[in-house]
């Protein structure tokens, strides 16, 4: 069937790219490989007639989240970027660990009975769940508020430019931090 | 078409019944407010959500003697005694993590900045712990959970240029992401498996017995993964040290009582209200039981090789959560009176014990313990309370923790886990060698050649005898704080 | 095999896990939180596959707020990163060794 294969499309794009992220040795390359992990996410939410989050995913998570990742990535660039591979003594167990779970998860999810009603056909949803988000889900809707205030406020506290003042650096971190690896702080 | 009469919408009486947490936010709002238009005087925002954080105590504490569970707020949150209790418990620690931090270096010394985001932190962090302890839908367990994560993270990262302190941060965000993360996998599962998202539901379609053990068990564990991370539980406890070593020592201090006692109680809710049907039906008890010893054991075994005191206490905190643990066997309401007895004992003692390095901190900048030489002369006030907060902690009669680990190891005993309580009982042994290596360094270590005098700042004196009196009190009069939990589990809803 | 419920499981799971290991083996924190990033579209999945299942929206809700707590968490763990590079000119988690052990 068509839709079959497409969904086996997106499941390759989406689970390949995931594995180009997490043994890239680029970190750029793995920036770019994500978005193609996302945009596959984004064609199931649209084989499993999610429309909205379809919509969402490329809007926030391509457009907004991504960027900001690709900003951090250019901005904390070395010269030496491909410096040669460690870890690869954690790759073993943890592959062997991967596929335990794995097989665990498997068996969950043929092995057990999911409550389902037979799937009618895909609504529009936006409608929904907008109705939804300011009824029933009102609360959590406005909370989201706050947890985007709070990263807004710690984002800024955290990355301001500090104001170079006399008085700073108490004696314990002078010690324990090389003074060679300092910002350099400007005024 | 909608009808607006017959939509789930919140009312006044929702409001009414959530002033503590609407006190808390409005005091983050306006702190924040505040700092902006009074610049340069930080007493404005301290002064904010001081006033925010009394108004909200003794809402909660009028709010103890409720008589029924209230959902409000489109059922996402359930009021009821066990919420109140938190909500004291959690205003307590703001007011007291507030006042202290008034006089730390760390925090308001010369040069340091965000003197006030500081305050609207610890206000709007207050208020989502309270809201953790009530929540009853993976939403809003979620969501909270993660304003009290994602707000520790800019705390713990609050000393801007410090390495230490950043990366601190780093790490707590990096592998709190991840444990969310796997938490959410769980809950993603949960919702698969029974169909419902508040917990109630949850609760009915297991115990209609449709669900199969081993998904049970798994959602149980990754969900556990994720809340373990919140409490410090072995093996997601690496963080802890690190992030209370890094991260100002205030800060440090209301990290170990508030979002470790917030996730116990989003534990509370999530594992009594939901697993309790189903408790037998698979590996719980065993599971809690191996968890606990693994956390008590390896928290005071690398207690002490510890120098640093903020090691110390980061890894005696580990510890505790392992004494709590316990009572969670077999999710019965004898074990619930005990957990939230003993969270607050916890609360009062373990801050206590990081106020005082803080204190210390201030004069001394250090938190070695070989500096720590002769201190109980040098600022013997201080001491003092330390002493009470070390003797409570290790759990020795008459102070309060005592009554606590006493009432911990009675429910073991009732269930008849008689090899963990001989674990336990060992471990509170383990822990009086280096809660007593520090009181030999406050008092019999000479101080060196010269030292002068600690002096520590009557407001935090005040601010330390708040929790060293109720310590001493609690441990010869503690029926009325065993009356009060007693009432939150009598008054708990969806049991 | 007609693709169902269990292949979008499946499916998660194995995105899960290849998140999982990312945070684990990598030592660059920048690629350990984008594994995070994949690990939380995999919950996504399970979520929207859920909802389609049994035809109730709250997984999307859910999911919704998901990327807002996504969104805050980036630009939060970003900055820590941008700051911890400013530090150290490193990004990676073993060169961060100024706490004791």
């Amino acid at each position: 069937m068509a839709a079959d294969l497409v969904f086996y499309g997106f499941a390759l794009l989406t689970v390949l790219a995931g594995c180009f992220v997490v043994f890239s040795r680029n970190v750029v390359h793995a920036g770019f490989a994500l978005m193609f992990t996302l945009l596959g996410v984004a064609g199931l939410y649209a084989m499993l007639g999610a429309d909205f989050l379809a919509v969402t995913q490329t809007v926030v998570y391509i457009g907004g989240i991504l960027i900001l990742v690709l900003f951090a990535v250019m901005m904390t660039r070395v010269p030496s970027q491909n410096a040669p591979r460690r870890g690869l003594d954690r790759m073993v167990p943890a592959g062997i660990f991967a596929v335990a779970i794995f097989a665990l998860l498997y068996k969950v999810a043929t092995g057990t009975s999911w409550p389902t009603a037979t799937p009618g056909e895909a609504l529009p949803t936006a409608k929904l769940i907008g109705v939804k988000l300011m009824t029933d889900a009102i609360f959590p809707f406005e909370f989201a508020s706050l947890v985007l205030l709070v990263a807004m406020i710690g984002a800024a506290i955290l990355i301001r430019e500090r104001k170079v003042l006399p008085a700073e650096a108490p004696a314990e971190e002078a010690a324990t931090e090389a003074p060679a690896d300092e910002p350099e702080v400007t005024a | 078409m909608l009808n607006v009469e017959t939509l789930n919408l919140p009312n006044w009486a929702d409001a009414r019944a959530f002033v503590p947490e609407l006190v808390m936010f409005g005091a983050f709002l306006a702190a924040l407010l505040g700092d902006i238009i009074a610049k340069r005087r930080p007493w404005v925002p301290f002064a904010i959500v001081l006033f925010g954080a009394v108004t909200a105590l003794s809402y909660a504490v009028a709010g103890l003697d409720i008589q029924a569970p209230a959902k409000i707020l489109g059922d996402m949150v359930v009021v009821d005694g066990m919420s109140s209790f938190f909500r004291m418990l959690f205003a307590l620690t703001a007011v007291v993590t507030v006042l202290f931090s008034w006089k730390s270096e760390e925090i308001m010394g010369p040069g340091r900045e965000h003197k006030g985001e500081f305050y609207a932190l610890i206000a709007l962090m207050t208020g989502g712990m309270m809201v953790m302890a009530e929540s009853t839908d993976l939403i809003m367990l979620y969501l909270s959970m993660e304003l009290v994560s994602l707000t520790s993270y800019v705390m713990a990262g609050w000393m801007r240029g410090s390495l230490r302190s950043t990366e601190a941060s780093l790490k707590y965000m990096i592998f709190g992401a991840m444990s969310s993360g796997i938490m959410l996998f769980g809950l993603s599962l949960i919702f698969g498996l029974t169909g419902s998202m508040t917990f109630e539901g949850i609760r009915a379609a297991l115990s209609a017995g449709t669900v199969d053990p081993l998904a049970l068990l798994t959602v149980t564990v990754l969900v556990l993964a994720g809340l373990g991370y919140k409490i410090a539980m072995v093996p997601f406890h690496f963080w802890a040290p690190d992030v209370y070593e890094g991260s100002p020592t205030p800060v440090a201090a209301f990290f170990s009582v508030g979002p470790k006692a917030a996730g116990f109680a989003l534990m509370i809710r999530f594992f009594y209200t939901t697993l309790q049907p189903v408790v037998d039906q698979f590996d719980w008890p065993l599971m809690i039981a191996v968890l606990s010893v693994i956390t008590m054991t390896v928290g005071n075994l690398s207690a002490v090789r510890q120098t640093n005191v903020k090691r110390i206490l980061a890894y005696s905190s580990i510890a505790h959560v392992g004494y709590l643990l316990m009572a969670f066997l077999m999710l019965t309401e004898q074990g619930l009176q005990a957990i939230l007895f003993y969270l607050f004992v916890y609360t009062l003692m373990n801050l206590g014990a990081f106020l005082f390095v803080t204190a210390v901190n201030n004069s001394l900048k250090s938190e070695h313990l070989a500096d720590y030489a002769g201190l109980g002369f040098r600022s013997p006030w201080a001491s003092v309370m330390m002493m009470i907060f070390l003797f409570s902690l290790t759990g020795v009669p008459p102070f309060a923790g005592f009554i606590g680990k006493f009432y911990l190891f009675a429910e073991v005993m009732r269930r008849e886990w008689y090899w963990l309580a001989i674990v336990g009982v060992l471990n509170s042994v383990v822990s009086l060698y280096y809660y007593m290596k520090i009181a030999r360094a406050l008092y019999f270590d000479k101080a060196p050649e010269g030292a002068g005098a600690v002096p520590v700042p009557a407001l935090q004196i005040f601010a330390m005898a708040l929790l060293a009196v109720p310590t001493l009190l609690l441990g010869v009069m503690w029926g009325p704080l065993k009356g009060v939990a007693d009432r939150a589990v009598a008054v708990i809803a969806g049991l | 095999m007609e693709v169902g419920l269990t292949h979008y499981l499946i499916l998660a799971g194995a995105l899960f896990l290849t998140g999982t290991a990312g945070v684990l083996t990598r030592r660059n924190s920048l690629i350990m939180f984008m594994s995070v990033e994949i690990m939380l579209s995999s919950v996504n999945i399970v979520f929207a596959a859920y909802s389609r299942a049994s035809g109730d929206l709250s997984g999307h809700v859910f999911v919704l707020m998901n990327f807002a707590v996504a969104a805050a968490e980036a630009a939060i763990g970003l900055a820590i990163l941008v700051e911890i590079f400013r530090l150290r000119r490193s990004v990676n988690v073993d060169d961060l060794n100024s706490l004791m052990e």
